[in-house]
């Protein structure tokens, strides 16, 4: 069932641009912060946005995150411009990382971006078009307020 | 709701006249100028004492406990920090300042580096059992802990379960000495002496526990000219009564970094000042900082040597708690058997947890909150953004934010540039 958009939010995020990456995800952070929605929900927000913030800073060359809230739910959307995963399945898996050996000395690369977004979503689906980019979509329940 | 919100600072309205520095140095946005007066919001006062350092008028008063109050008490025992090491030059030792203080008119004092000490090795075993999540925060500053509870209200199950060194050092004394002079424990006055007045939150709010097992704190710069005149007049040979067993480990925790000085581990990190405290707690939150094992956070710059109750210069102070650091040495004396036994026993562990606190959002109701926020974006957009302050808010930003929180009789006219000044 679709739901009434109560808030929307949009925010552009630029590749390799690592002086500013997180600043769209803590934006997000303080206008959950705002209008108070629970602390263990903002926490899960907050990591699931970062991460997927930084991927695009990363490996794409731009994108767009979008903060989506009905009365039920937070969705983040975050659609980029860039290399895409051929993968998607061995992206997923704990551990597995194509960073280059500079970004994991920035201590960027564990391999556990997409794993953590899934972990604290409720709802996470990923598409990707390799050579073209790749769309998230991170849905958290604002009811279930439990890890 | 129904307790009101206690701070350990209080305004002075016969000397403040309304100027705006302390509204603008405040780190949380929680003093509004009304009336010519500064007022602090209480849900939003962290008690950091930022405003009590800057106020030109000197119109911000401590609320710490006057030294008087300890004939209240029996048996009457002093506390103090190991900032109070620092801060009568470098060539007076710990023993000669311990002495000085107890002629105040203590009973007993007791070095409460010993208890710093202590907690440093359950400090370590509580890191080894609790591998995760990580990283966890020191629980030492009551300022950080407000700050947490406040800011990073996601935050607060990562702050380590124990009671910081100075209510760990209270406890066992009330314990030993009811024991060892047979009177019961309520007749004993043990008072922390205190480098900020952040404490007296702690001591008179806390959040951990039922009862605090301090019974006050008292400032520094309160007792610092009796300390100074006794420590000046004392004899060439002053025979010092006082032999405190402590270590560099110990005295440590008075400056930043001192704390996970006495812990081992890879990924120790101390942090001081409050916008680097908000600035690595923030990066904690989204999990930015994946590494970290233990995270030291100390709201006053370089740590409790910089406390707002202070007197010495906090670079000559760190340098003279670095000079006894190296000469007491980095092996402490503490028993840790007994430290482990204790730490069994639970006997640092909070009795209760810690709440999370947030801020008041724009209004109880999410919807009503949405619909406010989108209010207070458009109104920004009207306003100059110069951040002047003279509305009575500290930033613009802060001011279309009370606009739609309804403050009573708030009007955009408030604005210098667009309306007429009510201020």
């Amino acid at each position: 069932m679709e739901q009434e958009t109560i808030l929307q939010e949009e925010f552009e995020i630029k590749g390799g641009d690592f002086l500013n990456g997180g600043a769209a995800s803590c934006q997000i952070k303080n206008i959950l912060k705002k209008i108070g929605v629970d602390a263990n929900i903002l926490r899960r927000v907050a990591i699931a946005s970062y991460e997927a913030e930084m991927n695009v800073v990363m490996y794409a060359k731009k994108g767009i995150m979008r903060l989506v809230l009905t009365p039920q739910k937070i969705i983040i959307k975050v659609d980029d411009e860039g290399p895409g995963i051929p993968d998607i399945e061995l992206a997923m898996q704990p551990g597995y990382s194509t960073a280059t050996p500079e970004m994991r000395e920035m201590g960027f690369g564990a391999g556990m971006g997409l794993p953590n977004i899934k972990k604290n979503a409720d709802i996470f689906n990923i598409n990707s078009t390799v050579n073209k980019g790749t769309y998230l979509e991170i849905m958290v329940d604002l009811n279930n307020k439990n890890e | 709701m129904s307790e009101p919100i206690y701070h350990s600072v209080k305004i002075d309205e016969t000397k403040c006249i309304g100027c705006v520095v302390c509204m603008k140095a405040c780190p949380t946005k929680a003093i509004r100028i009304k009336q010519r007066k500064a007022w602090i919001i209480g849900e939003r006062c962290i008690d950091c004492g930022e405003c009590l350092r800057v106020c030109p008028y000197n119109a911000i008063t401590p609320l710490t406990t006057q030294a008087s109050d300890i004939n209240r008490f029996k048996l009457k025992i002093a506390l103090p920090s190991p900032v109070i090491y620092s801060q009568f030059g470098p060539g007076v030792m710990p023993d000669e300042i311990l002495d000085a203080l107890k002629d105040l008119g203590f009973d007993y004092v007791y070095d409460k580096a010993l208890a710093c000490e202590m907690t440093s090795i359950a400090i370590q075993k509580y890191l080894e059992r609790n591998p995760l999540p990580r990283p966890i925060i020191s629980s030492t500053c009551p300022v950080v802990v407000r700050l947490i509870q406040r800011l990073f209200p996601s935050l607060v199950s990562l702050i380590i379960r124990m009671e910081p060194p100075r209510e760990i050092a209270a406890k066992n004394l009330r314990r030993e000495l009811s024991r060892e002079y047979k009177i019961p424990g309520y007749d004993i006055g043990i008072f922390h002496i205190t480098p900020c007045p952040a404490k007296m939150v702690s001591i008179n709010r806390p959040e951990t526990m039922e009862k605090s097992h301090l019974n006050g704190a008292i400032s520094i710069k309160e007792i610092y000219n009796e300390i100074m005149s006794r420590l000046k007049n004392r004899e060439k040979k002053f025979l010092v009564q006082t032999q405190s067993q402590v270590s560099g480990i110990g005295i440590g925790w008075a400056i930043s970094g001192g704390e996970i000085m006495g812990i081992k581990g890879d990924s120790l990190v101390s942090v001081s000042g409050v916008y680097d405290t908000i600035k690595i707690l923030s990066d904690v939150e989204s999990r930015k900082l994946k590494n970290i094992d233990y995270l030291e956070c100390l709201i006053c710059p370089d740590g409790c040597i910089g406390g707002p109750l202070t007197v010495e210069n906090r670079f000559l102070a760190k340098s003279t708690i670095l000079n006894l650091i190296r000469k007491f040495g980095g092996k402490s004396r503490v028993d840790t058997n007994y430290v482990q036994q204790l730490y069994e026993k639970n006997f640092f562990s909070f009795e209760r947890d810690i709440k999370p606190r947030p801020f008041p959002p724009l209004d109880p109701n999410k919807n009503e909150a949405i619909k406010k926020l989108k209010k207070k974006e458009k109104i920004l957009k009207t306003l100059p953004g110069i951040n002047c302050g003279v509305c009575g808010s500290p930033d613009c930003e802060t001011f279309a934010e009370d606009l739609v929180r309804n403050e009573q009789g708030l009007t955009v006219g408030r604005c210098v540039f667009l309306g007429e000044s009510n201020l």
